[in-house]
């Protein structure tokens, strides 16, 4: 009986296939636009590294003035100052990684090659950087302890910027040039996806770094440093330390480096009164006006603060589940009419002997197959929706950012893939109920005699 | 047989109650032909749709073959209507995109029949009805009498006890309605029951015997000459 309902319900979608098309159409451009901000959403909610995430803690220590409004979350409070990045780094925390990042920006070239000169993003950093959060590398590795202690002059290149500089060939123990700086490449990193680009607090998607050098060498050579500064005590007009007096700004109230601990559960306690007994040392030396606050946030509650700030996402992504009810609401009329043109068939069936379920099982398979068809051009429009979205993006980054970059936080993975059929079937499913209820009840005498 | 007792059907509304059969007490034994008459909206359509399963009755004792329907689900009627009864309507009834042998095939799927089975029962039902030739044509191809044709063989293909036909020659013209009519004593006469409404009586008086119903009550005429003997003597 299944197969003959198979043979029945593909029948019954090739008679009237206009109507089979326009459910089909209104359940995928519903389906396509739904999936399209899922997708989206899906993608922009991965935790970077979720095996590590939660032991990837950013440490912030409040050195505000004490009439500063309290801060809630992670994202209230302001980052770390030179001299307390300095000092946490020296803490006797056996076992703890600790890095510090902040971007710089400057001039990269290689003398002997004939290319323009990159205008490059740089993140100036310590060598536990790339252990700490697993960063790839295709060619060398990351500096050691001397490189940082003793500024030297060593570069780790992206693996776009040496695509860009060297052609893609192994380039490490070459010289590149950052404005007036050489620099050995010691290291060059493979492709590093990162869902949010969380180490410098953007959370941008698709905006690598081309470079990463040692801090410390980043200011001897007085690099400028692209961060926002929230100054405390008697500073006046932070801006100035962007690109001058870095003598006051190291030993300045103002905050600005985002500083990274890893630790794991075993280590978590010992970190916090680690850091407790910090504050409290920097108290008596008249440092830390405010109470004993300090805030340690992983990645994953980072992520989860950061998520419910994104409006955009969210305003479309209720436009999409209303977009795609209303399609569903005229898929479902378009079921209706397209059963009820057929009770004068279902009638004559059930007077020969069709029982209900026979005539349920007929209309289910038919409707699995509307919405498993709708769920196919479904994931083609969504195709085609995030294609538009990725150039909106490129647009909205003054194509800063390639369609490359952007492509992995466009397209869907096969979760979503799934999540499409599965939409798609059940939704088509739920909202074909009542016609389904309709037809099925439509008794075997009512349409005989009439013709 | 076919045993009505005091079997009433009635049509509600919100407003009005309407008595399309009224206490039908009525036997009907096997291998009869029994035509059933009456006016325009005297409730002979309502008479062959209880008989034939296709609606429920509010009081009285239905039963078909030696079994009582009265209180069956949907599924039992509907198996039992597949199995001992078959339909002829006015209008044929024939699904007009299948060809013929899909169209007699019908009632044979929700049988169960394999397919072979299926297969020689369509062939048997169209070479008793002379359509044998045309298994793959579409009704639409063929005239009204063999549109009635190919719908008696699907309710024959199943070789049911019953055969309930409204008003089958309704729509055809003489010739066609007494090809129809002679099919259906040949049907008649290899032992199938036949219960035929009709508005001609011509055809009635063809039948064993004639039922008549008038708004609502069945009149059993070969009862009523039986009761009337009875008292006479």
């Amino acid at each position: 009986m299944f197969a003959y309902n198979l043979k029945l319900a593909f029948k019954s979608l090739n008679d009237r296939p206009s109507l089979t098309i326009l459910m089909v159409a209104a359940i995928a451009v519903g389906l396509g636009l739904f999936m399209t901000m899922l997708t989206l959403s899906h993608q922009a909610g991965k935790i970077p590294m979720p095996h590590i995430s939660k032991q990837i803690h950013l440490v912030q220590l409040d050195n505000r003035e004490v009439t500063a409004d309290e801060a809630e979350n992670f994202n209230q409070m302001v980052d770390l100052t030179y001299q307390d990045t300095q000092n946490l780094l020296k803490l006797p925390s056996s076992g703890v990684e600790q890095t510090l990042a902040w971007n710089t920006n400057g001039i990269l070239n290689v003398e002997e090659q004939e290319i323009q000169p990159q205008r490059s993003s740089v993140v100036a950093t310590n060598q536990a950087f790339f252990t700490m959060f697993e960063v790839p590398f295709l060619y060398g590795k990351g500096w050691d302890s001397d490189a940082d202690q003793f500024s030297q002059a060593v570069i780790v290149l992206s693996k776009k910027s040496n695509d860009y500089l060297f052609g893609g060939i192994n380039s490490v123990g070459k010289q590149v040039r950052l404005n007036t700086h050489v620099l050995t490449v010691i290291g060059v990193l493979d492709d590093w996806f990162l869902a949010r680009k969380f180490y410098d607090r953007s959370y941008y998607q698709a905006w690598p770094d081309q470079a990463f050098i040692p801090s410390n060498f980043a200011f001897d050579s007085d690099l400028p440093r692209n961060a926002r500064f929230d100054c405390w005590s008697t500073t006046t007009n932070p801006g100035k330390f962007r690109t001058n007096y870095l003598t006051e700004l190291k030993t300045s109230e103002c905050a600005w480096i985002t500083f990274w601990a890893k630790l794991p559960n075993h280590n978590l306690e010992d970190y916090k009164t680690q850091l407790g007994q910090y504050i409290d040392s920097q108290k008596r030396l008249g440092r830390f006006p405010r109470e004993n606050q300090y805030f340690l946030t992983n990645i994953n509650d980072q992520l989860e603060v950061i998520s419910k700030m994104i409006g955009r996402e969210q305003m479309l992504g209720v436009i999409s589940y209303m977009f795609f009810a209303v399609c569903l609401i005229n898929a479902v009329s378009i079921l209706l009419a397209k059963f009820m043109r057929r009770t004068k068939e279902v009638s004559l069936r059930r007077a020969l002997g069709a029982k209900k379920r026979t005539i349920l099982q007929q209309h289910l398979i038919e409707v699995v197959f509307i919405g498993i068809i709708g769920g196919l051009f479904g994931i083609l429009f969504s195709y085609i929706g995030l294609q538009a979205m990725l150039r909106v993006s490129l647009y909205a980054s003054d194509y800063v950012r390639t369609a490359a970059d952007l492509m992995p936080y466009h397209q869907m993975d096969w979760e979503m893939i799934m999540m499409a059929f599965t939409v798609s079937v059940s939704c088509t499913l739920l909202v074909g109920l009542y016609p389904i209820w309709r037809i099925c009840n439509v008794s075997p005498a009512s349409q005989l005699k009439a013709q | 047989m076919l045993k009505m007792e005091n079997v009433s059907k009635i049509y509600r509304t919100n407003l009005i109650e309407t008595h399309a059969l009224r206490k039908v007490d009525l036997h009907i034994g096997a291998g009869e032909f029994v035509s059933v008459t009456g006016p325009s909206g005297s409730g002979k359509t309502t008479f062959l749709n209880l008989a034939g399963l296709l609606e429920t009755f509010e009081e009285g004792d239905f039963y078909l073959d030696g079994q009582n329907v009265k209180g069956l689900n949907d599924n039992q009627l509907s198996e039992l209507r597949n199995e001992k009864i078959g339909f002829i309507f006015q209008s044929f009834n024939l699904l007009p995109e299948l060809p013929l042998f899909d169209n007699v095939d019908v009632p044979l799927r929700y049988r169960g029949f394999n397919a072979k089975e299926r297969k020689d029962r369509i062939e048997n039902a169209l070479e008793i009805v002379g359509l044998s030739s045309r298994m793959q044509h579409l009704p639409t191809q063929l005239s009204g009498g063999q549109q009635q044709r190919v719908a008696i063989a699907r309710a024959i293909a199943g070789q049911p006890k019953f055969l309930l036909a409204d008003e089958p020659t309704g729509n055809l013209d003489s010739l066609m309605a007494q090809q129809v009519m002679e099919l259906l004593e040949k049907i008649n006469q290899q032992g199938t029951t036949i219960i035929m409404v009709t508005h001609d009586d011509q055809l009635a008086r063809r039948s064993h015997r004639n039922i008549q119903i008038f708004d609502g009550q069945v009149s059993d005429l070969a009862q009523d000459q039986t009761d009337v003997l009875i008292k006479s003597e």
